[in-house]
C-alpha cells in the first residue's frame, strides 16, 4: 500500500511528482492510456486509486483519443479531470484537445516530452507538445520535479479561473525517470489553494442543457475572441496563482525567471530541463567575467510577450536554445520571441539553435559553444545546428 | 421560442457554446425514428419440437436448480418427459443455435434428468369443473396418451381403449427396456391416469367393439392405433420368417421365443436395430442384413453406433429373395445390390447385381421392412392410400366427431411426431366439442441471430452407456442419467436463444440510460430512447426488435 505523507520531504521520479501534484489536487476522474515514458504518472495514480488514498473514478480507455473524450465527457460535468501521455498518444489526441478548450473545459494534461517518430524514439524533445501550440491549451515547460509537482496545482488553479485547459510538459527521462528531493506540500494547504472546482455550467441531468452545438458565423468568432481573451486573462491569473503559491508553499517560479541577467550583453533564452545545465554554465561564465545571463521560459502558452519584452529589449545579443524544430523554418521559441520582439524599437539580435533532438545530451560544453558562436557572430542567424555531424 | 436570443456583444456570450435555456423539453427520444421493442422470438429448438417443449424457458429453470417448476414446464406441452427424456430422436438439439459455436446442447439429457429428478412429487391436480362430454382414445401409445391427458386437464371425461393388456402402445410394446424401463412408462401413465383418464385394457376396436358403437356412446373419437402391421417381404417362405415386431412385442411383454443362436434381421430402421439388440440380449448372434449401406439407413443413427459397439454384425448391399427349412435351420437366398439412382426418398435406389445370389443360414429370421397403419374397423368408403388417410378423409371424419392421429394417420414416424399429434387431436376436440374454430396455430419469428461475443465455448455433457459387455447380458438400461451439477452446467450453455433472461446487457448498454429494470422486467423511457439500436444489437438472443415509427 502507497501511503503519502503530505507536508513531509521525498524523494520522487518527475513522474510521481506529477502523480503527487494529481492526487494533492483531489482530481475526480482520471482517463489515461500508457505510453513510454508517462507510464508511471498513471500506475502511481491507480495505485493511490486502489488503495483509496485518492478518491478519483479511474477510466481505462483503449486509445489517446478516447482518454481525453472520457475527460470531456466528465469535465462537463463539473469533475476536476486529469490525464498524461507522451508524444504519439498526444498527437492521437489532437482532435479532443481542441475539443476540450472550444468547450472551456479546465482539464490538466502532463506531457513527458518525447521525440516523434518515425523513427522511434523515446527519449525527449519538443515536438510533441509544440504541434499543439494552437489548440488552445495552455502549456508550462517545468525545470525540476519539484516544479513539477508544483505546476500541476497551480496548472489547476489557472485553468479553473479562466476556463481553459493546461498542459504541463517535463523532458522524458531526464525529468521523468530521475528522482530528487520533492516536497509534498500539505494537503490541507493545499485545499485551502486550491478549492474545489465550481463551473460555470455543466451537464446536469435536472437541468439539460445543449453543449458544443452548431455555432453559426455570427458567433463563432466572437467565441473565438474569448478564447483569446481568456489566454491573455491567463497571464494575469498565473502571476497572481504564483504569487500566491509563495505564500503558501514559499516557492515560486514566474512566468519566465531571468538568471543573473541584470546588465548581461548576451542572454541565452532556454526551456525545459536544459535551464538547469545552464545556470551552472553562467556561473562559471560570470565567475570569467563574462557578461552572459540567462532566461527560462516556463510558460509557452499564452505567451508572455510583455514580460519578453521588458527582458531582452536593451540587450545587444540573445541565442535561443530550441530542443524543437519546425521543418522549413527553425527552432519555435525562436521564432516567438522573435515575433515578440519585432515591433520593439531596441530589439537585440537573435540567434536561434537547434540543440538535442530526440535525446541528445546538451552539455555544457554544448551551451559553451552556443554561447561562443553567439557572441563570436555579429549578424544574428534564424537557425543554427549544433552537433550535426557534418 | 418565447425570447428570441439576440447577441449584440461578445460580453453577452456565454464562454462556451452552451444553451442558456434548459433542454428539458427537448429531449433525446425526439431524435428517434426506430423503436426496440422486447419481442420474444422462437426458439429454433421449441420450434422444432414436435411437442413445442419451452426449452429455453425450461433451461433456465434447470440452471438455477428448479428442477420442480422445470419439470412442471416440460408436462405443460407433454406428459411424457420421461419417455422422451430417453428414446426421442431430439430434433430440439438439430435446430439448437449452439451447433453453429461449438456444440448443441444436451436437451434430450437435461430433460430426462428433470423428470428422474421430479417424478415421485406429488402433482398437485387442481380441481376442476367436469364437462359433461365423453371422448374415446383409441389406442394408449404417445398419441393417445397425450390427447387424453390434454383433454382430461380440460375437464373431459376420457376412456383409453387399448388392445393389449396394458397401455402404452408402440412404448411398451415396440421400444425394448434397455432404451425405456417399464417403471418409467409405467408412472407416466400413471400420473395420466391420476388427472381422471380411465384405461379399458384387452379391447381391440373392431374385435371387442364396434367402433359405431364407441361413437354412439362418446361424442368424440380419436384414433390414435398406430402403425403395427410388418411389412412384407414379398418372397417364397416369408412365413417362415417372424415379424420384428410381432417378435420385440412377445419379449417385451414377458413372454419367450425360441430363436437359436445365429439370427437374422432383415431391414435397417429402429424395429430392426431393436430386434437384433434385443435379439443379442437373449444370447443369440444377430446379423442385420440390410439391401442399401450404412448411410441409408433409416434408423436413428445413435441407435445403429450402440448396435456396433454392441458387436452386432452388419451385411449391406444385400436383398432376400427366398426364405427354405433346411435340416432344422432356415437358408436365406440373398442377392448382393449396388446403389442406383436416387429414388423418390433422395436415397440411391438398390439395384440387383446379376448373378451374385448367395446363401445364408440361420436359426430365425427376423423381417423388419418397415411398418404401417392397420385400420380394418373404418368404414370402406374412407379413402386410403397406402395405409395412410388423405386429408379429404380427415376433414370427413373430423365432422363427424371421429379424429384420427399419429403413426395411424401418417405411417410409421416417431414417438415425439406422436406427441405433437396427440396434442393436436386435443385441440381439434376441444374445438369440435365446443362448436368452435379451431385456432389457427401462430407461427412466431424464430430466434435465429445470437450474438456469439456474449458465450464463452463449453464442452456439452458427454452421453456414457454402459459398458457394451455388460449391457448385452441384460436388458437394463443402456444409457447412464447425468448428475445434478452436470445437468445445471449443461443447462448454464443454453443461448436462450429469442427469451429474455434479465441478463441486463440492454439496461447496461444504453447510452441514455433510457432502460428502466421494473417488476423483474425492462421499460423503456421514450422520452429518452433515440432509437440507436444499441440495445438490439447487444442483446445476446435477439429478445429485442427495431421497428420503425409510425408517423
Amino acid at each position: 500500500m502507497t501511503t503519502v505523507l503530505t507536508g513531509t520531504k521525498k524523494v520522487v521520479t518527475g513522474n510521481h511528482a506529477v502523480s503527487y501534484g494529481a492526487m494533492l489536487s483531489r482530481v475526480q476522474v482520471i482517463s489515461a492510456y500508457p505510453i513510454t515514458p508517462q507510464t508511471q504518472v498513471v500506475e502511481l495514480l491507480s495505485e493511490l486509486c486502489a488503495n483509496g488514498a485518492l478518491r478519483a473514478k479511474f477510466i481505462k480507455v483503449e486509445s489517446e483519443h478516447s482518454a481525453m473524450a472520457a475527460l470531456v465527457g466528465a469535465a462537463s460535468t463539473g469533475a476536476r479531470t486529469f490525464t498524461a501521455t507522451s508524444a504519439h498518444g498526444l498527437a492521437l489526441m489532437h482532435e479532443m484537445l481542441h475539443w476540450a478548450a472550444g468547450a472551456r473545459l479546465p482539464i490538466v494534461l502532463a506531457d513527458i516530452n518525447r521525440a516523434m517518430g518515425p523513427p522511434w524514439s523515446v527519449w525527449t524533445d519538443q515536438n510533441d507538445s509544440l504541434a499543439q501550440r494552437d489548440t488552445g491549451w495552455m502549456q508550462l515547460y517545468c525545470e525540476s520535479n519539484q516544479e513539477v509537482l508544483d505546476t500541476v496545482i497551480q496548472a489547476y488553479k489557472v485553468a479553473e479561473r479562466v476556463l481553459m485547459p493546461a498542459m504541463l510538459v517535463l523532458d522524458a527521462f531526464v525529468l521523468s525517470h530521475t528522482a530528487e528531493q520533492v516536497e509534498i506540500p500539505d494537503q490541507a494547504l493545499v485545499d485551502q489553494y486550491l478549492p474545489l472546482y465550481q463551473p460555470l455550467y455543466k451537464l446536469d441531468v435536472n437541468s439539460p442543457r445543449s453543449f458544443g452545438a452548431l455555432a453559426p458565423p455570427d458567433v463563432y468568432m466572437e467565441l473565438r475572441y474569448k478564447m483569446h481573451q481568456a489566454m491573455e486573462d491567463a497571464l494575469e491569473e498565473f502571476a497572481r496563482a504564483d504569487e500566491e503559491f509563495e505564500k503558501f508553499f514559499g516557492r515560486c517560479y514566474g512566468l519566465i525567471e531571468p538568471y543573473r541577467a541584470d546588465d548581461a550583453d548576451l542572454i541565452l533564452v532556454t526551456s525545459g530541463t536544459v535551464t538547469s545545465t545552464a545556470r551552472e554554465v553562467i556561473d562559471e561564465l560570470q565567475a570569467e567575467g563574462r557578461k552572459i545571463g540567462l532566461l527560462k521560459v516556463r510558460l509557452f502558452r499564452p505567451f508572455p510577450k510583455e514580460l519578453l519584452r521588458q527582458a531582452l529589449s536593451g540587450v545587444a545579443k540573445v541565442a535561443v536554445i530550441d530542443r524543437n524544430i519546425s521543418f522549413g523554418m527553425g527552432g519555435i521559441f525562436a521564432q516567438e520571441i522573435k515575433s515578440a520582439l519585432y515591433n520593439v524599437h531596441q530589439r537585440p539580435s537573435i540567434f536561434g539553435f537547434v540543440a538535442g533532438l530526440g535525446g541528445r545530451d546538451i552539455t555544457p560544453a554544448v551551451i559553451r559553444e552556443i554561447i561562443d558562436y553567439t557572441e563570436n557572430h555579429d549578424e544574428p542567424e534564424d537557425l543554427i545546428w549544433i552537433g550535426v555531424k557534418r | 421560442m418565447k425570447h428570441p436570443i439576440v447577441f449584440t456583444s461578445e460580453q453577452e456570450m456565454p464562454p462556451m457554446a452552451v444553451s442558456l435555456a434548459d433542454m428539458g423539453h427537448n429531449r433525446t427520444g425526439s431524435w428517434r425514428y426506430l423503436r426496440p421493442i422486447y419481442s420474444e422470438k422462437l426458439a429454433p429448438c421449441t420450434g422444432a419440437c414436435p411437442a413445442g417443449n419451452d426449452i429455453p424457458r425450461i433451461m433456465s429453470l434447470v440452471a438455477e436448480g428448479r428442477y420442480r417448476d422445470a419439470w412442471r414446464l416440460f408436462r405443460q406441452t407433454s406428459p411424457l418427459p420421461g419417455v422422451c427424456g430417453r428414446v426421442c430422436y431430439h430434433p430440439c438439439e438439430s435446430a439448437c443455435n449452439r451447433k453453429d459455436f461449438d456444440e448443441a446442447l444436451s436437451v434430450a439429457a437435461i430433460e430426462r434428468f428433470v423428470a428422474d429428478e421430479c417424478f415421485d412429487l406429488e402433482d398437485e391436480i387442481p380441481s376442476r369443473a367436469r364437462r359433461a362430454e365423453r371422448v374415446a382414445v383409441v389406442g394408449s401409445g404417445p398419441a393417445g396418451l397425450t390427447c387424453a391427458y390434454f383433454l382430461a386437464k380440460d375437464g373431459y371425461s376420457v376412456t383409453v381403449f387399448e388392445a393389449e393388456s396394458e397401455p402404452g402402445g408402440m412404448l411398451r410394446v415396440g421400444i425394448p427396456p434397455y432404451r425405456l424401463p417399464r417403471e418409467i412408462l409405467d408412472r407416466e401413465i400413471e400420473l395420466i391416469a391420476r388427472w381422471g383418464v380411465e384405461f379399458t385394457v384387452n379391447t381391440r376396436i373392431g374385435r371387442d367393439m364396434d367402433l359405431e358403437k364407441l361413437w354412439e356412446q362418446h361424442d368424440a373419437v380419436f384414433i390414435a392405433t398406430g402403425a403395427h402391421r410388418s411389412r412384407p417381404l414379398g418372397i417364397p417362405g416369408e412365413e417362415l420368417a417372424l415379424t420384428g415386431l410381432e417378435f420385440l412385442k412377445t419379449i417385451n411383454v414377458g413372454r419367450s421365443v425360441q430363436i437359436g443362436t445365429k439370427v437374422l434381421v432383415i431391414g435397417g430402421g429402429n424395429t430392426a436395430m431393436d430386434a437384433a439388440r434385443t435379439a443379442l440380449r437373449l444370447g443369440a448372434r444377430p446379423v442385420v442384413v440390410y439391401r442399401r449401406t450404412r448411410g441409408e439407413m433409416p434408423a436413428i443413427s445413435e441407435e445403429i453406433e450402440e448396435a456396433e459397439h454392441e458387436g452386432i454384425q452388419f451385411e449391406f448391399l444385400a436383398a432376400p429373395q427366398v426364405i427354405r427349412r433346411l435340416n432344422g435351420q432356415l437358408e436365406v437366398q440373398f442377392i448382393r445390390m449396388q446403389l442406383g439412382e436416387p429414388d423418390q426418398s433422395g436415397r440411391r435406389r438398390p439395384v440387383p447385381i446379376p448373378g451374385s445370389a448367395f446363401v445364408l443360414r440361420a436359426d430365425a429370421v427376423l423381417k423388419a421392412v418397415g411398418e404401417e397403419p392397420e385400420l380394418p374397423f373404418l368404414s370402406q368408403s374412407l379413402e386410403t392410400s397406402e395405409g395412410i388417410i388423405i386429408d379429404r378423409s380427415q376433414e370427413l371424419l373430423e365432422r363427424t366427431g371421429i379424429f384420427i392421429g399419429g403413426d395411424a394417420q401418417t405411417g410409421p414416424s416417431t414417438v415425439v411426431q406422436a406427441i405433437g399429434a396427440g396434442k393436436e387431436a386435443a385441440r381439434a376436440i376441444q374445438s369440435f366439442l365446443r362448436g368452435e374454430r379451431k385456432p389457427k396455430a401462430v407461427k412466431l419469428e424464430e430466434a435465429l441471430r445470437v450474438n456469439f461475443s456474449y458465450f464463452a465455448h463449453l464442452p456439452r455433457v458427454p452421453t456414457e452407456h454402459l459398458p457394451a459387455s455388460e449391457r448385452i447380458t441384460n436388458f437394463s438400461e443402456s444409457k447412464q442419467p447425468i448428475s445434478a451439477e452436470l445437468a445445471r452446467a449443461e443447462a448454464g450453455r443454453c443461448f436462450s436463444c429469442g427469451v429474455c433472461n434479465y441478463c441486463d446487457n440492454c439496461w447496461l448498454f444504453c447510452p441514455d440510460a433510457a432502460i428502466a429494470r421494473v417488476n423483474g422486467g425492462y421499460e423503456i423511457d421514450f422520452d429518452f430512447c433515440k432509437g440507436c439500436g444499441i440495445c438490439a444489437e447487444e442483446c445476446p438472443r435477439s429478445v429485442i426488435s427495431l421497428a420503425e415509427e409510425e408517423l
